[in-house]
């Protein structure tokens, strides 16, 4: 599989492309998920850095409009006691947010401080999780570490309601270092006890009544009870600890502030982000700007996405269409597209259950380090899965997205050849380079149905199946995998 | 204006326990009451996956806690259930429950077995588009709130149409997205106007008379109100979704009471905790009120994180003795409430 040995695909860009919509449906592939045609004309309309701020700041759109019809229709995407119940309910707010990026951000973080139903047995709380990161994950990294280490879903993955003053409990402390902020390598055993011990008494109300129930699996009387937060001051160790170099009588919040001033925090938390967003391969050069600009911010993940954004590295022609899709991306990205699931629609547990399929349990990482992305996505089973679920959500013409596609292609022409189809399609699908090869096969699939028309009444049905057969070879191809 | 308010309302006790199967209920959404006390709970259950179908189902009991049975399941075939969203019972015994997925209503006999189905997707006069709810009205006839459809539908126990009024917006005798409906002795027609943040009043032949409600989480007013109730003094009690309450209005306007949800453990409960020593040991010894961090949607966070309170109410029904019963889906019970005159 050379997926994305050749970033650059051998690009031929098509006939109807420009650099504007190029650059702008680039920014939306990576802030998003698969844009329409629609946002990119919309983002180029407002021009690439008003675009870049707009996404920046999602509390300038509104929430997700639908929330409310989604607790009605589902009741148990209002209890989000199940975890299929709180997969649905995620990629309703993939498809439907009109906040990508808060909601790119939010799955980034859940990435990085993977968090699992499996030992929680408590859905409702990883989602609480997620939404903290809705509210802060563009926010100063210190705050989203203040968050995350008060976040019961998080308290209860790594034991933390267990790290107690005379008997600390690790896992949170050393994962908070290792996996979460700086990266093995940079401190030593005695600042993991050190961390450990200045996070003693952050824990959760009514800690052995929820552990035993999580143990068991127990949502009885009636249904799971939010954790919450507490900080036992009784049971904090509030002696004087050495961190880092630091000394004094550190608390959880003291750790924070320390960590997030090492250089080796900037370092890793800039490489995880360009990771996530600019390319699967990592590149020091762009890294080491990143960690420059949240050095100088203070930790603002927000201005450094903004220089991620508005960097030349993030523009480069070998970073487009560099990066594998998550299965979280292509399936709530190529919902987006084809308009489904704007309304609740029970078919959205098909859709989550596609998700994992391809080995992505969206709030059931595999282990706290998260999974493993790029080209991991992609083997023989699971592609076929990919390239299955992603042409069964283009297959209607009724729906909304399909039909905006259809009707843009028309624009092209009332009688489109084959290669002009194929053009048509991509572009209505802002799709605007393919490789060769990939143009060769589309054409290929059209080459027997010679001029496809619009302009018969007898024929219009028949070529409107025939831009969605279409639809469905594009999301089949090796770019469409691709963001 | 002047109050005239003069019952009072107190907490009965509570009936259901979280269960697949069997005794107890999975996201209830509506009941019947009938004589001697019997309930028919409806189970939506959900979500749609194959290993959870069984869990739609209606739950026969009383309300002094006696389980009778079950009878139903998920499924597309006649007589099954995807997204069932309303019963009712009519004098001869016989069961309607409107599906909002499978568009159509379900007739079953007393015992639960399946007789017919009617109803037709679409928007013409007498389709339906996601039936929220089926009540009877005093003539015999059957109100439909017709969801998707933002309209009030009158059908015969065969579903024949026989009319119906409404159109979707906000102006008086609009709507958006009703959910449950309510009539009184004279056949008025009380409609839980959702997505309006309010309650329509209509005569028998659907003309408006008067609304409830403004948008808002203050006294009297209405967060997406899914259900009413309107008892024989004129009462009128109205589930208010959104603020995961019940507010209760005196014939005069003035709110008469407002219930946050006082649960307690059910017979069925006590019955799991006796056989779990370690689990009720620890349930006594925890605080099952503990403060709530607000960050997002107030009402509800403090809902999901006390057990007691109300967690979306979706019905709310009153039987001849003074008993309001309000079914409390995400916490899969029925809270029950008593008037006092």
């Amino acid at each position: 599989m050379t997926l994305t040995s050749n970033p650059q695909l051998g690009a031929a860009r098509i006939a109807l492309a420009d650099d504007v919509s190029i650059r702008a449906a680039h920014l939306l592939r990576r802030a998003g998920f698969t844009p329409t045609r629609a946002e990119i004309d919309r983002a180029v309309g407002r021009g690439y850095e008003a675009t870049v701020d707009e996404l920046l700041h999602p509390e300038d759109r509104p929430d997700l409009e639908i929330e409310d019809l989604i607790r009605r229709y589902h009741v148990d995407q209002n209890s989000l006691m199940l975890l299929e119940s709180s997969q649905g309910y995620w990629m309703y707010r993939i498809i439907n947010s009109q906040r990508p990026l808060e909601e790119k951000i939010a799955l980034f973080w859940h990435g990085l401080f993977a968090t699992a139903y499996g030992k929680l047995n408590h859905a409702k709380a990883v989602v609480n999780q997620t939404h903290t990161f809705r509210r802060h994950g563009l926010g100063k990294f210190a705050d989203i570490l203040v968050e995350l280490s008060r976040d019961p879903a998080m308290i209860f993955w790594l034991d933390n309601k267990d790290n107690h003053r005379d008997a600390p409990n690790e896992n949170y402390g050393r994962e908070l270092l290792e996996l979460f902020s700086m990266g093995i390598g940079n401190y030593t055993e005695a600042d993991v006890k050190a961390a450990a011990r200045a996070f003693t008494g952050w824990t959760i109300d009514n800690t052995e009544y929820m552990s035993i129930r999580a143990s068991r699996d127990s949502f009885w009387p009636y249904g799971r009870i939010d954790w919450q937060f507490r900080y036992r001051e009784d049971d904090h160790d509030d002696t004087e600890k050495t961190f880092l170099g630091h000394t004094g009588p550190l608390s959880g919040q003291d750790v924070i502030d320390i960590i997030v001033k090492q250089p080796a925090t900037a370092h890793y938390i800039a490489g995880k982000l360009y990771n996530f967003f600019v390319s699967d391969r990592p590149d020091e050069e762009a890294i080491g700007i990143l960690a420059d600009e949240f050095i100088r911010t203070d930790g603002d993940i927000r201005a450094v996405m903004r220089c991620m954004f508005m960097s030349d590295f993030f523009a480069d022609e070998a970073v487009r269409l560099g990066r594998v899709k998550s299965p979280a991306e292509l399936v709530g990205g190529t919902a987006r597209l084809a308009g489904s699931h704007q309304s609740p629609e029970w078919t959205i547990s098909n859709l989550a259950m596609d998700v994992n399929f391809m080995g992505q349990e969206i709030l059931n990482p595999p282990t706290v380090e998260g999974w493993h992305t790029g080209m991991e996505w992609i083997d023989t089973g699971n592609l076929v899965e990919r390239i299955n679920a992603a042409g069964a959500e283009m297959r209607d013409t009724a729906r909304p997205g399909v039909r905006a596609i259809i009707e843009r292609v028309k624009t092209r022409g009332d009688r489109l050849e084959p290669r002009q189809l194929a053009e048509a399609c991509l572009d209505a699908m802002g799709m605007f380079e393919v490789s060769d090869g990939t143009m060769d096969s589309l054409v290929a699939l059209a080459a027997p149905w010679g001029e496809v028309r619009f302009d018969r009444a007898d024929t219009v049905a028949c070529a409107e199946e025939r831009v969605v057969e279409m639809l469905q070879l594009i999301v089949a191809s090796r770019e469409y995998q691709l963001a | 204006m002047t109050t005239t308010a003069t019952a009072t309302f107190t907490y009965s006790h509570t009936v259901g326990f979280l269960a697949y199967r069997g005794r107890g209920f999975i996201h209830p959404v509506d009941l019947t009451l009938g004589d001697g006390g019997v309930m028919h709970v409806l189970n939506r259950g959900g979500a749609e996956s194959v290993g959870r179908l069984d869990l739609k189902r209606v739950c026969v009991c009383t309300a002094d806690e006696g389980y009778i049975g079950e009878w139903g399941a998920g499924g597309t075939e006649a007589g099954q259930f995807w997204w069932p969203s309303a019963i009712a019972q009519g004098g001869d015994g016989q069961i309607y429950v409107t599906d909002e997925s499978l568009q159509r209503v379900n007739v079953f006999g007393p015992d639960g077995e399946f007789i017919r189905h009617w109803g037709e997707t679409g928007d013409g006069p007498g389709q339906i588009n996601r039936p929220a709810d089926i009540i009877f009205a005093p003539d015999g006839s059957l109100l439909v709130s017709d969801g998707m459809n933002h309209r009030i539908q009158r059908f015969t126990v065969d579903g024949e149409y026989l009319g119906g009024w409404g159109s979707y917006g906000a102006q008086a005798g609009q709507f958006n997205t009703p959910w449950r409906l309510a009539c009184d002795t004279d056949g008025n027609v009380f409609v839980a106007d959702w997505r309006n943040d309010r309650v329509q009043a209509f005569t028998p032949e659907g003309r408006f008379v008067g609304q409830w409600g403004v948008s808002g989480d203050g006294k009297g007013q209405l967060n997406r109100p899914s259900a009413v109730a309107v008892d024989d003094e004129g009462y009128i009690y109205v589930a208010d979704w959104g603020n995961e309450r019940v507010q209760i209005f005196a014939p005069d306007g003035e709110v008469a009471a407002i219930l946050l949800g006082d649960a307690t453990t059910s017979s069925w409960a006590e019955d799991y905790l006796a056989a779990n020593p370690d689990e009720q040991r620890a349930r006594r010894e925890a605080n099952l009120a503990p403060t709530v961090s607000p960050w997002r949607d107030h009402h509800r966070e403090t809902s999901a994180g006390v057990e007691a309170r109300f967690w979306g109410p979706t019905a709310v029904n009153l039987d001849d003795e003074g008993r309001i019963f309000i079914v409390d889906s995400c916490r899969h019970r029925v809270q029950i409430y008593r008037k006092n005159s």
